[in-house]
């Protein structure tokens, strides 16, 4: 336990004091709360807008979730190598799958943190929720979801980049592109049918339209991501991307030779 | 029993031999440099023997153990900078102590007691990132000396510190290990070397040499080292003082020339006369008795520099 705690502590400092961590995770999924609930609301009926909002609010929040996984992580990971603590960690009598929790809950807390902030700052620019509490116990199921995806994503790219600025941007930028082409960014109506499909594909999308279905309503969803077969779906790739970046970095991530 | 007993050791990477067929002992409480140039295999040695990497074939042991069964025995201190940027001394220190398994209480009293033999109980909590190179590396050494180790492994501590710098870490370093512990000094530089109680000097994975400094310097250096500086370094400089070094043997380092000869003070002076003769301005000349660098070339034919290069 001692060195689970001491894994978290330093993961969780390091992260709070990184400024491009904050931004990337926090302030910039902020920016665009803020200005997507004044711009991308369009000619909707009025009583619809606080809905459209929380749709962003929740789009955006997945985002966040997005970067301190896939982003964060790997950073966190390839840092480590590149600076030799690697070496002497393993010089050590600690056990990989500690240090992987004690790095891996940090990640869950400033997720948890950049998730909360973003639905504040939703909030206060006018965006309104729906759902009951077993709707919002369902959709922290499908954020746990989104974490363990960009999780599993994070761990493939902190074991098999090695350069600390390659792993870094080779998770924004799956980050940046996924969420583009799944339809984080843009309504699911409005995407080309082959992004269709991927959208529904990508665990991670599946579960934010999942969320937006639970908590601002199913209209603000083209298609209903609550069917059973969709939902196993979601589960099934999500825990599918967690378990080969675990895999991965327990083989590959403590190796120097 | 030896702290580190390394017998037919064996590393390759690809078709390339790292390490072939090392042997080595050190007993508890030695201090033992190994000293080579990059690329010699002396840092994959050390990481086998921290249990760092393994070996393709050889014994590797620490206090009659394999290395991955003995590693609360070995302090390891890497080359590179390991220590969090972004944390300070004491909250590094503290991640290591909760890494060994230390209660908070038992880990506060611990790093403060450490900060202060390495000299840092000022700086303690300030961001390491703020901390100068020596700073951070008697840091560093602080995360290998946590009660319970025995073997101290240093992995080029010095490098990018300047001669003052490299002093004070070395006194730190002996005053605050115990006399039992072993300290084995991962190095490419002469002077860090002979302040160990035994060297081994590792060429190409192989131990070629290996005996106090002094004894070194006695069975492979006998000569004068003249170190000459010109105002232009070119062939024919070389070629005038390959005539007054024994063999032809002229070595190129940081501060000139070095010439060896087993009549320095009678060559000193013919040397300045060919060179002003030639027409080349002569900076300094200096002679001194023999480095550990001096007996690396003399068994290589190669300057330390020009055998990394």
């Amino acid at each position: 336990m001692r060195q689970i705690s001491a894994a978290f502590i330093k993961t969780i400092k390091e992260l709070l004091r990184e400024k491009a961590a904050l931004f990337w995770t926090i302030a910039w999924p902020i920016i665009w709360v803020v200005i997507g609930s004044f711009s991308f609301t369009g000619s909707a009926p009025q009583e619809v807008i606080p809905y459209i909002k929380g749709s962003i609010a929740i789009s955006m929040m997945v985002f966040a979730l997005m970067i301190a996984g896939m982003s964060n992580l790997p950073a966190s990971i390839a840092g480590d190598r590149a600076n030799g603590l690697l070496s002497k960690l393993i010089s050590m009598p600690i056990k990989p799958y500690k240090d992987f929790i004690g790095r891996i809950s940090a990640v869950i807390v400033l997720s948890f943190l950049a998730a909360a902030l973003v639905i504040v700052i939703g909030m206060a620019v006018g965006a309104r929720f729906t759902g009951t509490w077993i709707e919002i116990l369902q959709a922290i199921g499908f954020i746990l979801l989104v974490i363990c995806a960009s999780a599993g994503v994070g761990l493939m790219a902190g074991t098999l980049i090695k350069n600390l600025q390659g792993a870094i941007m080779t998770g924004v930028g799956i980050a940046v592109i996924t969420s583009a082409l799944s339809g984080l960014f843009a309504p699911y109506e409005v995407l080309p049918v082959p992004l269709q499909v991927f959208s529904r594909i990508y665990p991670i999308s599946s579960a934010q339209a999942s969320i937006v279905h639970l908590l601002a309503g199913p209209e603000m969803i083209a298609y209903d991501p609550l069917t059973s077969g969709q939902i196993a779906l979601t589960i099934a790739l999500s825990l599918v991307l967690l378990f080969v970046g675990t895999v991965l970095y327990s083989r590959l991530g403590w190796k120097v030779d | 029993m030896f702290a580190v007993h390394v017998e037919s050791l064996v590393k390759t990477y690809g078709s390339r031999r790292v390490l072939d067929g090392v042997n080595l002992d050190v007993p508890e409480g030695q201090f033992y440099a190994l000293m080579g140039p990059n690329g010699s295999g002396k840092t994959t040695l050390s990481s086998i023997i921290a249990a760092v990497k393994t070996q393709d074939s050889g014994i590797v042991e620490v206090y009659g153990k394999k290395p991955a069964q003995a590693r609360e025995f070995i302090g390891y201190v890497p080359q590179e900078n390991f220590s969090s940027p972004k944390l300070s001394g004491r909250e590094n220190l503290m991640y290591f102590a909760s890494l060994l398994g230390y209660s908070d209480n038992q880990a506060n009293q611990l790093v403060t007691d450490m900060l202060k033999r390495v000299g840092l109980s000022e700086e303690a909590d300030k961001r390491v990132g703020k901390y100068s190179g020596g700073m951070r590396k008697r840091l560093e050494v602080a995360t290998a000396i946590f009660p319970g180790i025995r073997v101290l492994i240093l992995d080029e501590p010095t490098t990018g510190l300047d001669p003052a710098a490299r002093r004070s870490f070395f006194g730190m370093t002996q005053e605050i290990m115990d006399k039992n512990t072993s300290i084995i000094l991962i190095t490419h530089i002469g002077s860090d070397a002979e302040l160990a109680s035994r060297v081994g000097l590792i060429d190409n994975g192989r131990i070629i040499a290996e005996g106090t400094p002094d004894e070194l310097k006695r069975k492979y250096a006998v000569e004068d080292v003249i170190t000459v500086e010109t105002a232009a370094n070119n062939d024919e400089v070389l070629s005038i003082l390959k005539d007054f070094s024994i063999e032809g043997r002229v070595s190129e380092s940081e501060t000139g020339y070095k010439v060896f000869s087993r009549n320095g003070d009678r060559v000193l002076a013919d040397v300045v006369r060919s060179l002003d003769q030639a027409g080349h301005k002569v900076m300094r000349i200096e002679m001194a008795r023999p480095t550990l660098e001096d007996v690396f070339f003399r068994l290589t034919d190669r300057s330390l520099q020009e055998a990394t290069r």
